[in-house]
């Protein structure tokens, strides 16, 4: 992919591995992208994929019971860093975290402290990264607080979650991890939870704010929908790998792995046909004792020979355009798909 | 022509809270025939799901009426009925959970699970009970060997069947679905949508499909009806409420759903402020305080839920409609 942008952050070959009483788990099974800035990036797929794994790893807040090994490599002022070999409680990723690189939670209703009220919560990133001055600290705060759009901020300011509404805490969480002005900015399904109409209005924000600020995004959803509305470039992981990485023309208008057919083939167009949906047979296996196929073999319509060998790797079918199947090169070229 | 099974006149249910009432369901009618099934959308708080209790009989009403035509061919006010009566009209009238990890028992195997409504309806003999409970697991996709395990060795599409089951194993004729199919995956999602259609055909269901996920609604249901604090404000078919709205808030809510195309995403049309507190709605039609065609008329005067086309029941004061804009149709081929 061409890109004029400076790249912020490189993940290379990273494994993630969990010890469990049944054995050892791998839920990410080396996955290798790259963010840029003033660019967003969607990460999809089903729960259980790794897709969270992944972006904790970033910020290493995956526990001690998580080995992440590989290489995360953070790219600041012409320095490079490998954010792995960062102590997870030492000084230097906590200077990274929450200024450099943030994240907005899934939930935002459990995000927050309800013991302490949203400005304090805000503050104290600000009085960690920027300023030590409550006063000027409080300022910062209320002035990011209306760039999100919530109206009379500075009541705002001394209330508790409890009374703001989803979609208002939602902002000031989006709020709290960009009043740093972080360069990358990793939002971990931060939209599922909410309605439509608040939905389309936050997307809109993180939008504008990526304009104003030049960051980085990276998103990460399983609503494909928007994937489309959002994203420039989008990478679908199945059972710990990267299946298929595109910008998001080339993924909605010519998927390549039978995967991503399959998901984009199960989700309803309003307005189109009212035919059955596609659903992917079976369920995704548990990411413990894998052999070496394929990993989508067993739920694949369109399965041959090779599949049966070891694992596909992650091959360039066209500019920019990346899959991982032994059939892609045939499906980029107009092969017959099933799906 | 379809006989009418569910017939909801002048529905409320109010509830008082330190002394301010919360008007959950405020004056909701619609009807649905039988083997249809009926979308209910609207923003969280709309009281969708309090409709779909209300209509179950796990809230009393405060006033108004939900007749139901039960399979004798009477006809029972659910508001209203004695005990004894509604315990039996109970097996008819199901319910499917939104969250498959908290309406499960945990310590209930699938088997005990699926075969308690039986047991709590019928004198049955175990082998019956057992019977019964098998085919009605095959029925939803659950291999007979799942039976003896705990919910929590399964997934959340699986356990959604398992919830679906313990629906059906009492031949209910009205299911009320409550988020159903919400917190399951795209694929997955397809897999229970697929299967509570086939079901909708095998067994002759009527369905009231309660979500915020206007794409599936739209897959699903033959009629749609859209909720905004407390009140219907429109209700049609399908086809007319996507493509033909004429609310502005159905309007609004159609163009905030994102399309799975990067080349469709269509103009929003943005929703003013937030949904106002429902103990405290604002007087006049309860959308003013957002509408972008709001009138003087909005402001005092509540719109009154009426026919405006056929089968197609609109609460506006708008007279002209034609600027209210509907989903625009993806290309053919897609």
């Amino acid at each position: 992919m061409e890109n004029e942008n400076k790249k912020i952050l490189d993940v290379k070959d990273l494994k993630i591995q969990i010890k469990m009483d049944e054995g050892l788990l791998t839920p990410v099974r080396g996955v290798n992208f790259s963010v840029y800035e003033n660019e967003t990036l969607g990460l999809v797929g089903e729960s259980g994929c790794g897709k969270s794994l992944t972006c904790k790893a970033i910020l290493g807040i995956n526990g001690k019971k998580a080995h992440a090994s590989g290489n995360i490599d953070f790219y600041k002022d012409g320095e490079v860093m490998n954010l792995l070999d960062l102590k997870p409680d030492g000084e230097k990723i906590r200077s990274i975290r929450g200024k450099q690189i943030s994240m907005v939670f899934q939930e935002p209703m459990t995000s927050f402290s309800p013991l302490f009220t949203i400005g304090s919560q805000m503050t104290e990133t600000i009085r960690l990264h920027i300023t030590k001055d409550k006063k000027e600290a409080k300022e910062i705060a209320i002035d990011m607080m209306k760039k999100v759009g919530i109206s009379n901020a500075e009541k705002r300011f001394t209330q508790y979650p409890h009374e703001f509404s989803g979609g208002m805490l939602q902002r000031a969480l989006i709020a709290t991890s960009l009043v740093c002005h972080p360069r990358l900015l990793i939002a971990d399904e931060p939209t599922t939870a909410l309605d439509v109409t608040i939905q389309a209005q936050i997307l809109e924000l993180m939008q504008q704010l990526q304009k104003d600020y030049g960051m980085g995004i990276l998103y990460v959803t399983h609503d494909l929908g928007t994937v489309a509305k959002i994203c420039d470039r989008v990478i679908v992981m199945y059972l710990g790998k990267i299946v298929e990485m595109a910008s998001v023309r080339d993924l909605f208008h010519n998927p390549i792995h039978p995967y991503t057919r399959g998901l984009i083939g199960s989700v309803h167009k309003i307005g189109g046909k009212k035919e059955r949906l596609f659903s992917i047979d079976g369920t995704v296996p548990l990411a413990m004792n894998l052999s070496d196929v394929c990993g989508f073999e067993d739920r694949c319509t369109s399965k041959c020979e090779a599949c049966k060998g070891c694992e596909p790797e992650l091959t360039e079918v066209s500019e920019g355009h990346f899959v991982a199947c032994y059939r892609g090169a045939e499906f980029a070229n107009g092969g017959q798909k099933n799906v | 022509m379809s006989e009418v099974i569910l017939k909801v006149n002048n529905l409320c249910k109010y509830f008082d809270s330190k002394g301010v009432t919360i008007r959950a369901v405020n004056d909701i009618s619609f009807e649905m025939e039988k083997g249809e099934t009926v979308g209910i959308v609207g923003e969280s708080g709309c009281g969708k799901t309090t409709l779909g209790r209300t209509i179950v009989g796990a809230y009393v009403p405060s006033s108004g009426s939900a007749e139901y035509r039960a399979a004798d061919g009477e006809v029972y006010d659910l508001s209203n009925i004695d005990k004894k009566k509604m315990k039996e009209l109970r097996k008819e009238i199901q319910m499917i959970f939104q969250d498959p990890y908290s309406s499960l028992d945990p310590r209930m195997t699938v088997f005990d699970i699926i075969s308690e409504p039986l047991k709590a309806n019928f004198k049955l003999k175990k082998e019956e009970i057992e019977e019964k409970v098998k085919f009605i697991a095959e029925k939803v996709g659950l291999k007979t060997e799942f039976l003896k395990r705990y919910p929590h060795a399964f997934s959340g599409g699986q356990r959604q069947r398992i919830g679906i089951a313990r629906a059906l194993v009492m031949y209910p004729r009205l299911i009320i679905c409550d988020e159903a199919v919400s917190a399951l995956d795209v694929s997955v999602q397809a897999q229970v949508v697929n299967l509570l259609k086939d079901l909708q055909k095998d067994m002759d269901l009527t369905y009231i499909f309660i979500s915020h996920d206007l794409s599936v609604v739209e897959h699903i249901s033959d009629r749609v009806g859209v909720m905004y604090l407390g009140r219907m404000v429109e209700y049609a078919d399908t086809a007319s409420i996507f493509e033909k709205p004429m609310h502005p808030y159905t309007e609004a809510l159609l163009s905030a759903v994102p399309i799975p195309d990067p080349d469709m995403n269509n103009e929003r049309i943005p929703l003013a402020g937030e949904i106002p507190n429902p103990a405290n709605p604002p007087k006049g039609c309860p959308f003013h305080t957002r509408c972008r065609y709001c009138t003087e008329k909005c402001h005092t005067e509540v719109p009154e839920f009426r026919e405006r086309e056929k089968g197609h029941f609109v609460a506006c004061h708008l007279t002209d409609t034609s600027m209210i804009k509907g989903i625009v149709k993806p290309k053919e081929g897609m």
